[in-house]
């Protein structure tokens, strides 16, 4: 296992640390505010005197600053690690990375406080005013350099499904942000146009970029871990192409009896169904994530079970007589929980666990910490998707009694809503941990006052987990 | 895979293919969508907004109000929408053309308001909107930051637009609650929020019996 541990690695060590400590900082950030939008939602009197923290505002910055800061950097990092690990040597055009970096962290601050002042675009995932949008598109460009490098100029001629999910979503999603800048902000659509353009953007920003970020990083965390070649691995290309082919496709899936061509939630269900063809792929590849040791395997194996889990619900929730139910209830941002925290953010806190030691060099310097953030994560994410859903549950009954006025539901839900709150501050103290422990560890490399001690690959392997 | 050059033509077309579809298929279809004339009534459906209440419909979406109420009723039958008083139609695609960004919502924390100035059996008016939004309700907050408590200048009058407020909200001596414009443009906007002509499309159809012409009709 010597060539587990290499000086490629830490080649790129501050591009990829650099990105991961402001994706961490905006996951806590995130938590914040995620923690004040749940207070307001039971307790409405909640910081609503200011129209900075209105909730309406608040969701969105919740969500931006989750999606666009943590997902997005942390997802970024771990894309660049798989794919130099890959190609085989050290990642080249690591400035362009760090420019990047710095200016999608200043355009995501940007988007934030266009949000808070009253920019807020409406649309679901995509809280960025049109303004921040051009610097998002050449930042994300301009990090993905190293990564399409690599990618291009990889040694072995053969490549991984870790490599085809990482470029795929490196590729794909400045594709994306371009198509909605010109259909939403430069040359708007009409009418209910823009839901649907705004429909689309939003499935596929999950099922084109966070997810096959997330998925890039458990497809070459897992072989690793457990040592063993991933089973049924002939079927991944399989697995790959439905997902990018038939991704784009659900965009429909939200507007179920809407004002819009009932074509596009019909086929929202048909290709809804036909992802768990590429669900299942994914779960028979990743299967041995399971029985594997260890914090990075624990997580991942978490967050395929919720990737497997949500798109159960996403395709049973897509058709007509389950969506009279459950739209426009709790449950959409239970499913919306399950995706982003469930599955996309606990693989890449597997993919944090497994990279940081390789690129620093340092072993995690608090156990602890890395315990009490598996521990919190995994209790909040459970706590977080269950309460939304039993909010959801008794908002349904609510809402199919016209008789039930809002503020006998609102009293009814409030007991599970004060639920979600306590889920979001058990995962925000979670973070709190992974930042703490990720900020002690790179002060670690920088400390030249006590040698280094380069720990063997197992006893780094063993320290994680 | 071993061709670069096909892994990128594959997800290009794959993405390509997505947006072909949804996107430009959608507007192919409802991007020309025009007003409907109505020759009995010699005007055309739907009625542009008043300029104040398009500018509410900015207000409406920079505060995220989307985020708690939809805007889209769904055909009777389809939940409780129509027993509720939200509207006797559903929404149709001609009802947004005119918007310049309609707010359809993914949430109903609170009631839809697609049809909220034409609500059965009472549709609020804007002083009991501007006095909601005031003083909030169980589950939604209150919006004072779009009001203006100020000092009623000495031997002046009050100001028309000045709230009617009773009980614990009541002002004190010599004080008055104003709305501001943006307060008022969205209150403008909510009761134009009506969606009151029955569009062709829109007229629900009725179930077709075995062997009654009804269904055809």
């Amino acid at each position: 296992m010597k060539s587990e541990y290499t000086p490629t690695d830490r080649a790129s060590r501050w591009p990829l640390l650099l990105l991961l400590i402001s994706g961490t900082v905006w996951l806590v950030a995130s938590g914040v505010l995620a923690v004040i939008a749940s207070v307001q939602l039971h307790t409405p009197g909640f910081l609503a005197g200011c129209s900075l923290t209105t909730y309406g505002r608040m969701t969105q910055l919740a969500e931006t600053a989750f999606v666009y800061g943590w997902l997005a950097n942390a997802g970024l990092a771990l894309a660049l690690f798989v794919l130099g690990r890959l190609s085989g040597e050290a990642l080249r055009g690591q400035n362009w990375a760090i420019l990047g970096t710095i200016f999608w962290n200043i355009g995501v601050l940007a988007a934030l406080v266009g949000v808070a002042t009253g920019d807020a675009t409406g649309f679901a995932l995509l809280g960025l005013p049109k303004y921040v949008q051009l610097i998002l598109f050449f930042s994300y460009a301009s990090i993905a350099v190293p990564g399409i490098l690599a990618w291009s100029g990889r040694q072995r001629e053969v490549s991984y499904a870790s490599q085809w999910y990482a470029a795929a979503a490196l590729f794909l999603f400045p594709w994306l942000l371009s198509i909605v800048h010109v259909f939403l902000f430069a040359v708007p659509v009409r009418g209910v146009l823009q839901a649907i353009v705004a429909g689309w953007y939003a499935q596929a920003a999950w099922t084109l970029w966070i997810a096959p970020l997330a998925l890039s990083v458990a497809y070459y965390v897992i072989p690793k871990v457990t040592g063993k070649v991933l089973p049924s691995y002939e079927f991944a290309a399989l697995g790959f192409w439905a997902l990018v082919f038939v991704g784009g496709l659900t965009g429909g899936r939200h507007l179920v009896g809407g004002p819009v061509p009932a074509w596009i939630p019909s086929l929202a269900v048909v290709s809804c169904a036909l992802l768990l063809f590429h669900t299942f792929i994914v779960v028979l590849n990743l299967r041995g994530a399971l029985s594997a040791g260890g914090i990075a395997a624990k997580f991942i194996a978490f967050g395929v079970a919720a990737y497997a889990l949500g798109a159960a619900m996403d395709a049973l929730t897509s058709f007509h007589s389950m969506a009279e139910h459950t739209q426009f209830t709790y449950f959409d941002e239970a499913q919306k929980q399950l995706a982003l925290y469930g599955a996309a953010s606990s693989i890449l806190f597997g993919g944090i666990y497994y990279a940081v030691p390789r690129i620093s060099g340092k072993a995690w310097l608090s156990g602890n910490l890395v315990l009490a953030h598996i521990g919190l994560t995994l209790v909040g994410i459970v706590m977080l998707v269950a309460s939304l859903v039993a909010a959801s549950a008794t908002q349904t009954r609510g809402l199919m009694d016209p008789k039930l006025s809002f503020e006998e539901i609102t009293l009814h839900v409030r007991p599970c809503l004060l639920l979600v709150s306590g889920a979001q501050a058990i995962l925000l103290l979670g973070n709190v941990a992974l930042l703490l422990n990720l900020y002690t560890t790179v002060c670690e490399i920088l400390n030249l006052s006590k040698p280094a001690v380069f720990n063997t690959p197992t006893a780094v392997e063993t320290h994680a987990s | 895979m071993k061709n670069n050059v096909l892994f990128f033509l594959g997800i290009f077309a794959a993405l390509g293919l997505s947006w072909a579809g949804i996107v430009l298929g959608s507007n192919a279809q409802l991007g020309g969508l025009a007003p409907f004339y109505d020759d009995s009534q010699n005007s055309a459906y739907p009625e542009w907004m008043p300029g104040e209440a398009a500018r509410g419909q900015l207000v409406y979406k920079d505060l995220g109000c989307a985020e708690c109420h939809t805007q889209q009723v769904r055909r009777p039958g389809f939940g409780s929408d129509q027993a509720r008083g939200w509207g006797e139609r559903q929404s149709v695609a001609r009802d947004y053309i005119y918007q310049p960004a309609p707010q359809l919502g993914l949430s109903r924390v609170g009631p839809d308001l697609a049809n909220i100035g034409d609500r059965k059996p009472t549709a609020p008016d804007s002083e009991d909107l501007l006095k909601l939004l005031y003083a909030g309700a169980e589950g939604m907050p209150s919006y004072r930051f779009l009001f203006e408590k100020r000092h009623i200048g000495v031997g002046a009058q009050p100001s028309d637009l000045a709230l009617n407020l009773t009980g614990s909200l009541e002002p004190p001596e010599g004080w008055e609650v104003i709305p501001s414009e943006r307060a008022r443009a969205l209150v403008t906007y909510l009761v134009n929020c009506k969606t009151t002509y029955d569009y062709p499309e829109a007229v629900p159809v009725p179930p077709a019996k075995e062997g009654s012409e009804e269904g055809a009709k």
